[in-house]
């Protein structure tokens, strides 16, 4: 047993050594594999920042309240008297002064410039109440100050900030007939509310001459069971047939259509290209095993196993995948890592987002390398272990 | 034995290694195929763009409305042939996952407008203006659901509703039609403003957006600074852009896809290229003594060239013409599950003529080097080697 494991050190040795005499071949293997993995590391870390960005916003105590069957808020349109309905409903909280901890908002899409490709783009402006910042989770002000009510002012999103012109601080922004000036930038953890613009609802309402339209409304509930009873008020009174949810399955169901998406064209694209690094990593693999057929026939004929020649070849060919493997996933971790990019989300306006890589991802990326390297190391293996030893020592 | 013997007995000398590589050959270009016709697919409404055509918005942004008025006074400009406007209805059938491209329009002159893309019989016209409840449906939608002409059928939106409190409205398919450019997406419905207009419980009397043809390209700059201009510090003001630049403007949204489908192929390229050409590298160096025998037998320097050069030539050939069938079939699959979010997924005749390009370039690239190497390999040297 001993003398075998022996044997198998000595050949996996051999085999390792021998790498350099292939070296381009090799590199080839190791390159194709690097390059597949990191195909599929950059899909799967720009879905998974996507899904960030939307969970993190969600918090499982705020209710949001859209029109029925309206599915997001850029359809929805909730009259006053409903709001007035939900506020005085059924688990709603109340604020310390007994006041309900709601806020009737107005999402208006307005026209951004895209600092990367300068085209015009969708965000949101979003009139929010009194309570509106605190009953979004982790809102802080990064810069400047908070709008003041009745004022012609807003406040920006850091996101939102980095990736479009025109909303620094201090800066002034005509939408319509209105200046409006930019008073505050506000951080929110990442979530997709950084890619947002505030204002003050009534002064939204009128300068877009929307007096009296609302889209949602949000309110801060203690629990599931209020929940569940505000829904049902929701579901019953005929003056309100509006859809209620908690913010974090509603924007849990925002994610998962473009993740999915993602995910979906991420996964065949690296399958695919792991085929082809496998055609490449076999045929690299039976060149080695040609090259040192001598070799191998030789360490046969002084009394070396079968088994040897198997596990040198196959590690040999782990050992080019894994290397690939995680190369692809450093390349990965540096090029995209944290990388911020925007796209169109389920609100029909820009969602800004950074590529996140985590471990899990990276045993992915990792495992699929492994598997390109023992399925393209088997075979050659299995020839490695076969050689006939006469056939061997002819070369 | 003429050089094409030669070539193709060389090639699949070693049956293993040749399959090995036209696989990771045919599998770069199916990923060159998918991706290229997903590009082209969203980049279509670029495509179908008439360098005449203007698309008038509100200024705030395209998702707000405009005042009705406003079709006839830019009707009557100067430089405006045609004009013609358009809602956003926000449609579904049945359930809201059933979501339908359906715009709300002037019947008259929408159809004239849009004249160039789609072929309108002139049944389908009468009918479409005569009928108040009448729709127009594509041929992709109609196929999708099923519709034949005459049927009723109810289309509910999320974002309107009727005045009697209804999501839905009742439409009669009175034409389906067939368009005329390839790039012309028919995943789409066509239904008449007044019937919505009269009957949706608000936003009366505003528009989505506004679509005129100016007399000539050369006057689209002074037509669009003319209606920006007139309706400047009104409460719509209006943003004015050619069709091809709203359209490219929308993609972008998305995202920078182009950059993306450049990388991924640009790394399945990138992969076979190493891959490929380092094994014909190796695979030349293994027949040296043969090529110093083919040159000792008379054969020149250039011939011998041609013959490595017509090897991976061979090689990229049989590679990628699988290949691109593979993306042809894998595209014609998708098309249909694809016609809410690309439509027309399809590979075009300017996809093949890249492919074509890149078969070439990929044929020479990795020949080079090894028939260089042999091109200059002396005799002497060939045979006292291996």
């Amino acid at each position: 047993m001993r003398a075998l494991l022996l044997q198998i050190v000595a050949v996996t040795a051999i085999n390792i050594r021998s790498i350099p005499q292939r070296f381009w071949l090799s590199l080839s293997t190791v390159v194709a594999v690097a390059l597949v993995v990191m195909v599929l590391l950059s899909f799967l870390a720009m879905a998974n920042g996507f899904q960030r960005t939307l969970k993190s916003a969600g918090a499982a105590d705020i209710a949001i309240v859209l029109r029925g069957g309206s599915q997001s808020e850029i359809n929805s349109s909730i009259a006053r008297e409903q709001v007035r309905l939900i506020e005085d409903g059924p688990g709603v909280a109340r604020g310390p002064d007994g006041k309900p901890l709601v806020s009737a908002e107005l999402y208006i899409v307005v026209d951004g410039i895209k600092r990367s490709s300068q085209t015009k783009a969708n965000i949101p402006l979003r009139g929010i109440g009194e309570e509106g910042a605190a009953l979004r989770k982790d809102v802080t002000l990064v810069a400047g100050r908070m709008f003041n009510p009745g004022a012609n002012e807003i406040v920006v999103g850091k996101s939102l900030l980095s990736q479009f012109q025109g909303f620094d601080l201090g800066e002034r922004v005509k939408f319509l007939t209105s200046q409006w000036t930019v008073v505050g930038v506000f951080a929110a953890d990442g979530s997709v509310f950084e890619s947002e613009i505030w204002g003050d609802l009534p002064v939204v309402q009128s300068l877009f001459n929307r007096n009296n339209v609302f889209q949602t409304v949000r309110a801060r509930i203690n629990g599931p069971a209020e929940l569940a009873e505000l829904k049902r008020y929701a579901d019953t009174d005929p003056r309100l047939k509006l859809d209620v949810k908690s913010e974090q399955d509603y924007f849990a169901e925002q994610s998962s259509q473009t993740s999915d998406l993602i995910q979906k064209l991420g996964w065949p694209l690296a399958i695919a290209m792991a085929l082809g690094a496998l055609a490449g990593a076999l045929n690299t693999m039976y060149s080695s095993v040609a090259a040192r057929s001598v070799e191998i026939a030789t360490l046969r004929a002084i009394g070396f196993g079968g088994l040897p020649a198997f596990v040198g070849t196959l590690t040999e060919s782990l050992l080019l995948a894994g290397i690939g493997g995680v190369l692809g996933a450093v390349a990965t971790y540096l090029v995209f890592d944290g990388f911020t990019a925007s796209t169109l989300g389920a609100g029909f306006t820009q969602v800004v987002f950074s590529f996140k890589l985590t471990p899990a991802l990276i045993g992915q990326g990792l495992a699929l390398a492994l598997i390109v390297g023992l399925i393209g190391g088997l075979l050659p293996a299995i020839r490695a272990a076969r050689l006939p030893i006469v056939q061997g020592l002819q070369g | 034995m003429n050089d094409f013997v030669l070539i193709r007995k060389n090639l699949f000398r070693k049956k293993l290694r040749a399959v090995l590589m036209i696989v990771s050959i045919l599998i770069a270009f199916a990923i060159f195929g998918v991706l290229t016709a997903f590009e082209h697919a969203f980049n279509a409404g670029e495509q179908v763009a008439e360098d005449d055509r203007l698309v008038v918005v509100n200024k705030i942004n395209f998702t707000q409305p405009l005042p009705i008025a406003y079709f006839n006074r830019v009707r009557a400009m100067e430089g405006v042939r045609l004009a013609t406007h358009a809602n956003w209805f926000g449609g579904y059938f049945q359930d809201p996952k059933n979501f339908l491209i359906v715009f709300a329009v002037q019947p008259e002159t929408y159809l004239q407008v849009v004249d160039n893309n789609y072929d309108f019989t002139p049944e389908m016209r009468d009918a479409f203006i005569r009928e108040r409840t009448g729709a127009l449906v594509g041929e992709t939608l109609a196929k999708k659901w099923g519709w034949k002409v005459g049927d009723r059928v109810p289309i509910a939106s999320n974002i309107f509703s009727q005045k009697n409190g209804s999501r839905s409205w009742d439409m009669t398919i009175v034409g389906i039609f067939k368009n005329r450019k390839p790039q012309a997406d028919t995943n789409l419905m066509l239904f008449q403003y007044d019937y919505f207009d009269e009957t949706r419980s608000f936003g009366k009397d505003t528009i989505g957006w506004l679509v005129l043809q100016t007399t000539s390209p050369a006057v689209n700059d002074r037509v669009a600074k003319a209606i920006d201009q007139g309706f400047a510090n009104s409460s719509f003001e209006t943003a004015t852009d050619t069709e091809k630049a709203f359209n490219k403007a929308f993609v972008a949204q998305l995202g920078n896809i182009a950059l993306i489908m450049q990388l991924v192929v640009g790394a399945a390229f990138v992969t076979i290229l190493m891959i490929v050409g380092n094994t014909m590298v190796m695979a030349v160096r293994e027949r040296t003594r043969e090529i110093g025998v083919l040159k000792t037998l008379g054969f020149s320097g250039g011939r011998v060239l041609r013959l490595v050069l017509g090897e991976t030539l061979l090689l990229a050939l049989i590679g990628s013409l699988p290949g691109i069938a593979l993306a042809a079939v894998a595209t014609m699959n998708m098309r249909e599950s694809m016609a809410n979010f690309v439509p027309n997924l399809s590979l075009g005749p300017s996809i093949l003529a890249t492919a074509l390009v890149l078969m070439i370039g990929l044929g020479l690239a990795t020949g080079l080097a090894p028939a260089i190497h042999a091109f200059r390999l002396k005799i002497a040297d060939a045979m006292g080697r291996g």
